[in-house]
């Protein structure tokens, strides 16, 4: 570096003035003169570098050095013009040649080839292809300097800068100008399945939510799908039979899409139903619209209705409006006064009234005012209750009309009150659901087992004092005939001591298990005994022996059931073979077990979860 | 599939046909999956014997998707995790009361107690005729 900068300062000295920064360089030993010189040096190292690879790949790239170094020899041709104008035709010949072969070497590559098929691109125009790919590869290659085809700024040209829209190439602030304008447009939508995990995630998500099955979808589930999706779209659903349009709104709803806008699509004059099953977009208005253009309405059902409240409830009272079914689930703006007052005007032509998540506002009041007026209510739930306690439970047995009954309150109430209800009531009851009840006893077992003759659903969840003999007392020579959902999920015993040992009997365990099995054995649909840890292994075995057979189960819950094994499974299975579910939560005994084809079995212990189906059908 | 009192049914395809008189061509075997069509090819009738089906409240653009998602459930008949088909947004709502028409409803395997149901359905068809 050193001994080939001192001649250049030397002739630095003869020529005329400099500049202060060149001078000021010219002081550290740098020269202007010198970089650039380098810097072309290497810049024709680098082109000829590139030239060189590119014969080596052999493949469409090398056009690109051809057709930069076709423009450059137009540079140095119109440079010297005068001295080669004999030698120019001749040139411009053999550039033409080179145009023409790096224009068939375009035409022969892959790009052009993909080019001309993206369908995105509308112009089917060769040339258009040709000129676009050509200019691409003429540009400057990273590292070297550029003109912005914008500003006019000159910038270094590198990997990411941006093209312009009329040819050429952006300094970095234009090309970022150019992504700002064009960046929505730009954004590609993501992709929805996330491949093989994405896959398995949705199938498991399925499976718990009960609705797996082999195969396509149905036909019906798959417009109701485009439909939801494209709900926008829709004016009206024209006259499409009642069924469809519940499925539609269910559909809605899962989506979270019913606002005041969608629940015009389901307003139809003539029908007599309406219902909502998300109805937390909804505002008192659209209620009030409900009742306006639905004027024979019989059956209501809101799920999230918050904004049910009572001036809904005065419009409704004030029409010529009697339902007969009510279904209002988190409705808690309607007042004491206002239950009673509908109740007052309106209860007669109820059949079915069903109130969940209350807080204050339902009452022993509201429930006297029931019994009162309702003659002809058949069926009565009263959800999540924090009101009505053991009086209004008792007065419920002067409801005559009444065929099924659910209570799930928050107040305790004794077994004495429940007896009361089954003994005025209890022989035309055919559902019966008691949720939560710590406190029911044996008693209440007994004055079942008395009273009750055609019970079909049965529901007596978390009892902490019935003990297995209650249950086979119940259960052994019952008139009623055999049910068909039962659920005594969670009776047992709740000390933390000795909970392996309990003396007692205490919950439902395995003789229960058998007498409840030897009389519903043959009907049950539905059976549920979480948590009844006490059924033992043996009592499993014998109630789902090679010898019986449960034609009509078809989902059962066992999990908790400590003693369940590989074994008692697979029994399960042989023994009902239409059964299409079965939980296994926390039954960690189980541990491999064959599970025949179509069915699911939910909450295997191990990494899995779950398992739908084997090799195996027996 | 065998011949209910004495009718064999003409071979492996039946025929739909439109109200505006396309046709389509369907693997019998494929349309198992609708009830009516079932009890429709049972028949002592006419379209048992002839395996050609009037559909006189369908235009040709549902039908052919109708019978495209005959196949599209018959190759998927018991696979896991079949991709949807695609349906066209213009016709879905004639497509869906198409479906409800064919019993095309909510549960893909038909129950024992349809299939005899539709058995029933012809034998009584045959003793009164």
């Amino acid at each position: 570096m050193l001994h080939r900068s001192r001649p250049n300062r030397a002739g630095r000295r003869i020529m005329g003035p400099q500049s202060a920064l060149t001078d000021f360089l010219a002081s550290h030993n740098i020269s202007a003169q010198q970089i650039r010189q380098d810097v072309e040096q290497r810049r024709r190292a680098a082109q000829a570098n590139v030239n060189d690879e590119n014969e080596d790949d052999a493949d469409e790239d090398d056009s690109v050095a051809q057709v930069t170094s076709a423009a450059s020899e137009e540079l140095t041709v119109s440079s010297s013009r005068a001295t080669r104008a004999t030698r120019r035709s001749a040139q411009i010949e053999a550039q033409r040649k080179k145009e023409q072969q790096a224009i068939e070497k375009i035409k022969a590559s892959k790009k052009f080839n993909k080019r001309k098929r993206r369908p995105s691109d509308s112009s089917d125009d060769e040339e258009e292809i040709i000129r676009a790919l050509a200019q691409e590869r003429a540009k400057p290659l990273p590292g070297q300097m550029e003109n912005c085809a914008q500003c006019g700024k000159r910038f270094t040209v590198t990997a990411y800068s941006r093209n312009s829209p009329d040819g050429g190439l952006l300094c970095t602030p234009c090309g970022k100008e150019l992504d700002k304008d064009n960046g929505a447009a730009k954004k590609k939508p993501k992709r929805v399945s996330g491949g093989a995990v994405g896959r398995r995630r949705q199938i498991q998500s399925k499976i718990l939510d009960g609705t797996y099955t082999l195969g396509g979808k149905s036909l019906m589930t798959l417009c109701i799908e485009t439909l939801a999706k494209n709900i926008e779209l829709a004016e009206g659903l024209g006259d499409l039979p009642a069924p469809i349009i519940d499925k539609i709104a269910r559909k809605l709803s899962k989506h979270r899409l019913m606002n005041s806008q969608t629940l015009s699509l389901f307003l139809q004059p003539t029908a007599d139903q309406v219902y909502i099953y998300d109805a937390s977009k909804l505002n008192s208005s659209d209620f009030i619209r409900i009742f306006q253009t639905v004027p024979n309405l019989k059956k209501l059902k809101v799920r999230c209705g918050i904004h049910f409240k009572d001036e809904v409830m005065d419009y409704l009272i004030s029409r010529n409006i009697e339902l007969a079914d009510l279904y209002l689930h988190g409705s808690n703006l309607i007042s004491e006064a206002k239950w009673i007052e509908y109740i007052k005007k309106k209860g007669h032509a109820l059949k079915s009234l069903r109130v969940y998540w209350t807080d204050k506002h339902f009452t022993e009041d509201v429930i006297s005012q029931i019994v009162a007026t309702c003659t002809s209510l058949e069926r009565l739930k009263v959800c999540h209750n924090q009101q009505v306690a053991e009086l209004g439970v008792m007065e419920l047995s002067m409801i005559n009309s009444l065929r099924h009954l659910s209570l799930d309150l928050r107040t305790p109430v004794h077994s004495d009150a429940y007896i009361c209800v089954l003994g005025d009531i209890g022989a035309q009851l055919q559902t019966l659901s008691l949720t939560r009840v710590p406190e029911v006893d044996n008693s209440f077992l007994d004055a079942m087992h008395n009273k009750c003759r055609c019970l079909k659903k049965l529901r007596v969840t978390d009892s902490e004092v019935m003990t297995d003999a209650g249950f086979v007392r119940l259960f052994k020579n019952w008139e009623n005939p055999g049910l068909v959902f039962l659920d005594l999920q969670k009776c047992r015993l709740l000390e933390q001591h000795r909970h392996r040992e309990n003396p007692d009997h205490i919950g439902l365990c395995s003789n229960g298990f058998k007498a409840l099995m030897e009389h519903s054995g043959k009907t049950l649909k539905h059976l549920n005994v979480h948590g009844c840890r006490h059924i033992a292994a043996s009592a499993f075995e014998e109630v789902f022996s090679p010898d019986k057979r449960y034609e009509a189960m078809e989902k059962m819950e066992i999990s908790f059931c400590e003693e369940v094994t590989d074994y008692v499974v697979g029994s399960i299975f042989r023994s009902c073979p239409n059964l299409r579910e079965l939980n296994v939560f926390g039954c960690m005994k189980v541990k491999d077990v064959r599970v025949p084809r179509g069915k699911i079995l939910v909450g295997v212990p191990n990494a899995r979860g779950m398992v739908i189906e084997g090799e195996e059908d027996f | 599939m065998n011949g209910i009192n004495g009718h064999t049914p003409e071979g492996k395809y039946i025929t739909l046909i439109s109200n505006d008189g396309f046709e389509y061509v369907v693997l019998r075997e494929a349309t198992e999956i609708s009830p009516v069509l079932r009890t429709m090819l049972r028949s002592p009738f006419s379209e048992a014997r002839t395996g050609r089906c009037h559909f006189p409240e369908i235009r040709a653009a549902v039908l052919e998707k109708v019978a495209e998602y005959f196949h599209y459930w018959f190759q998927n008949k018991d696979k896991d995790d079949v991709p949807d088909m695609i349906i066209p947004v213009e016709i879905c709502l004639e497509l869906l009361m198409a479906a409800d028409f064919l019993g095309l409803d909510a549960k893909p395997e038909p129950t024992d107690r349809e299939v005899n149901r539709g058995d029933n359905l012809a034998m009584i068809a045959a003793r009164m005729e």
